[in-house]
């Protein structure tokens, strides 16, 4: 399976007369899960949906294997690259099956409707995320948790080698979080297909990215392997928090933790000493 | 090969090429057609005289009967007529509905109707012209007019379908204000006559209309079947739509200029008949239990209630014959507070 390269090149993203982003060079590295990180209102979901074509960019272009997206028919590049927005609507009481064969819209025509291609796809998509059982029920029985896991199956039954998740994780309790999050690693690991991802949690960034891409303001402010980008600066740079970054005791990566919650005048003083030490100690 | 069973569908293949059916919606349809045949004989059966189901059929194949005169010249005309009325507005409703994604949206409540109406009763209440009947065209082009009008301004980077909804009940507002302008400024007698065709009417419906109308038809087939694939996706939300690769604003402007020009080439030929477009798509969607609101069973069902409305008008008062239009409403009228307060209720 060849993969395609997903680039952006001098990217200019305005929302009406609102601009959200300006300048932006991003490359997605081939077959690998990259992680955008960033506050409230950076500009990381708009810069995934300018990657996905849902946003014309002003100035600027979305490559896809060297071609503009927007001189690319929209049903090819559907065929190429597949996308996840952050909160999906599905009608009214459809079943998991007819949902995820619905990702295979971009490889039919009024001819072809359901191929034994497609009907493999599908039988794939709801077997790798553990949804066969589900296929017959119908979405609005399931939990938050089966709900996200069946949008992943459709937008892997497209059979793309390029998959754009929106927050895919908001809305989700802690469990079901890791579950998505493990199932994406797992497509990216067996399959090969790259992932970009919006996350807002910096610590899951960093335990599931391979290409972390820090956003402030509109701007890149770092990119590079989360090992090497996140660091106590990086947090306060981006997110304006004082916090202490050690090794996650399970994976390893970087792990953000907070400075200390608000307290009594003595106790507080005593915490930012606690982080003024440790990140002493740091350096 | 793993297989994976789409419940409710049925699959048909023929060398590369595959068909997918949904089941439900193919009983409906025949349900809904043999309704329909029972209803359009009892039509043509039921008035003043009563004739018996086998002159009908002998009637409609074109065999010599002693009923011809009433069930070929007065009763199937209209009839047929109100079929066709009925479809097409069964079928305007179900396009305006999927691309509002709003089952309050019809053309009758987003203005196109009003912008028939207005400018029919216009061109009549200022002797332009001398019948409705010579109106057809105009009704379509007010009806076109206000339906781009309403499309354009509900649009902002893409359709809004909450502001369609909602400035097309502005636009229907003002339309209809200029409609009452008109019967009271314009000519008196003229404006009577424009008042029986404004509730929708088939008295007196001829072949000619019913001719316009399924030639119109016709046409809209196609774009019907294309329409309906387009809507496995376009029942999404837009950016899922998108990312499954459907050029969302093509689609949406096609479907709803084909549901304007239906609505209005209705409206053409029989004056509004109120809430059958709004009404007839959620009820086939209840009877074809699909995903997103069935096409070909919204114009059965649009057809099944206009003939079955026009029958209680011609009936329910005889001799006199009511305008289909008032019997529609009174059905129609109390659905749409059903329909608002269930919306209230955060309901679909």
């Amino acid at each position: 399976m060849t993969a395609h390269r997903l680039e952006a090149r001098g990217l200019t993203l305005a929302y009406e007369a609102r601009t959200v982003a300006e300048g932006l060079d991003v490359s997605i590295p081939d077959g690998r899960v990259t992680v955008i990180v960033g506050p409230n209102a950076c500009g990381k979901s708009t810069l995934l949906r300018a990657l996905g074509r849902l946003l014309k960019p002003v100035r600027g272009a979305v490559l896809l294997d060297g071609q503009e997206l927007a001189r690319i028919p929209t049903k090819r590049i559907a065929q190429r690259l597949g996308l996840l927005p952050q909160s999906p609507t599905a009608p009214e009481g459809i079943s998991v099956a007819d949902l995820v064969s619905r990702g295979r819209q971009p490889h039919q025509s009024w001819w072809q409707q359901w191929s034994p291609e497609d009907e493999a796809a599908v039988a794939e998509a709801l077997e790798r995320t553990s949804t066969a059982e589900l296929a017959e029920r119908s979405m609005d029985e399931l939990s938050g948790g089966q709900r996200q896991r069946a949008w992943i199956a459709m937008t892997l039954a497209q059979g793309t080698d390029i998959l754009l998740l929106d927050e895919p994780t908001t809305y989700l309790d802690i469990a079901h979080q890791v579950e998505v999050l493990d199932l994406v690693r797992r497509l990216n690991v067996e399959r090969g297909r790259t992932v970009v991802a919006v996350l807002h949690d910096l610590n899951q960034a960093a335990r599931y990215a391979d290409h972390l891409v820090a956003m402030r303001d509109g701007r890149v402010v770092a990119e590079g392997a989360p090992g090497e980008v996140v660091t106590a600066e990086l947090v306060r740079e981006v997110f304006g928090l004082d916090s202490v970054v050690v090794p996650d005791p399970v994976t390893g990566t970087p792990l953000v933790v907070p400075g200390a919650p608000w307290a009594a005048r003595a106790d507080a003083a005593d915490a930012v000493d606690a982080v003024d030490a440790v990140n002493a100690a740091e350096a | 090969m793993t297989t994976v069973a789409l419940r409710g569908y049925s699959v048909v293949r023929a060398g590369r090429a595959s068909f997918l059916l949904h089941r439900r919606s193919a009983l409906a349809a025949v349900g809904l057609l043999l309704a329909l045949t029972v209803t359009v004989v009892a039509s043509l059966c039921l008035g003043e005289s009563t004739v018996s189901p086998g002159e009908v059929v002998k009637v409609v194949l074109g065999q010599p009967s002693p009923d011809e005169l009433v069930v070929g010249e007065f009763r199937l005309p209209r009839v047929v007529v109100g079929l066709l009325v009925g479809a097409a507005l069964g079928l305007a409703g179900a396009l305006v509905q999927t691309v509002a994604r709003n089952p309050l949206a019809s053309p009758d409540v987003v203005g196109v109707t009003w912008g028939a109406t207005a400018t029919v009763v216009g061109l009549m209440a200022y002797g332009v012209v001398g019948s409705t009947g010579q109106a057809p065209y105009a009704a379509v082009g007010g009806g076109l007019v206000a339906g781009l009008l309403v499309y354009a301004l509900a649009w902002r980077r893409g359709l809004h379908a909450q502001r369609f909804v909602l400035i097309g009940i502005g636009i229907s507002v003002a339309l209809s204000s200029l409609t009452s302008v008109f019967l009271t400024k314009g000519d008196g007698f003229q404006a009577q006559a424009a008042k029986v065709w404004m509730t929708g009417s088939l008295n007196g419906s001829g072949y000619d209309q019913a001719g316009r109308l399924a030639w119109v038809l016709l046409a809209a087939l196609p774009v019907a079947l294309w329409a309906a694939r387009a809507q496995r996706s376009i029942s999404f939300d837009d950016a899922t739509a998108v990312g499954l690769g459907l050029r969302l604003d093509r689609i949406r402007l096609g479907m709803a200029l084909l549901g304007v020009v239906l609505a209005s080439c209705a409206a053409g030929a029989a004056g509004p008949v109120d809430f059958v477009a709004l009404m007839a798509p959620q009820i086939a969607l209840r009877l074809a239990r699909s995903a997103q609101v069935p096409l070909f069973c919204s114009a059965l069902t649009g057809a099944l209630v206009v003939v079955v409305a026009d029958l209680i008008a011609r009936r329910l008062l005889a001799p006199t014959e009511l305008p289909v239009g008032v019997v529609t409403g009174m059905v129609g009228a109390p659905y749409l507070m059903w329909l608002l307060i269930r919306s209230r209720r955060g309901g679909s």
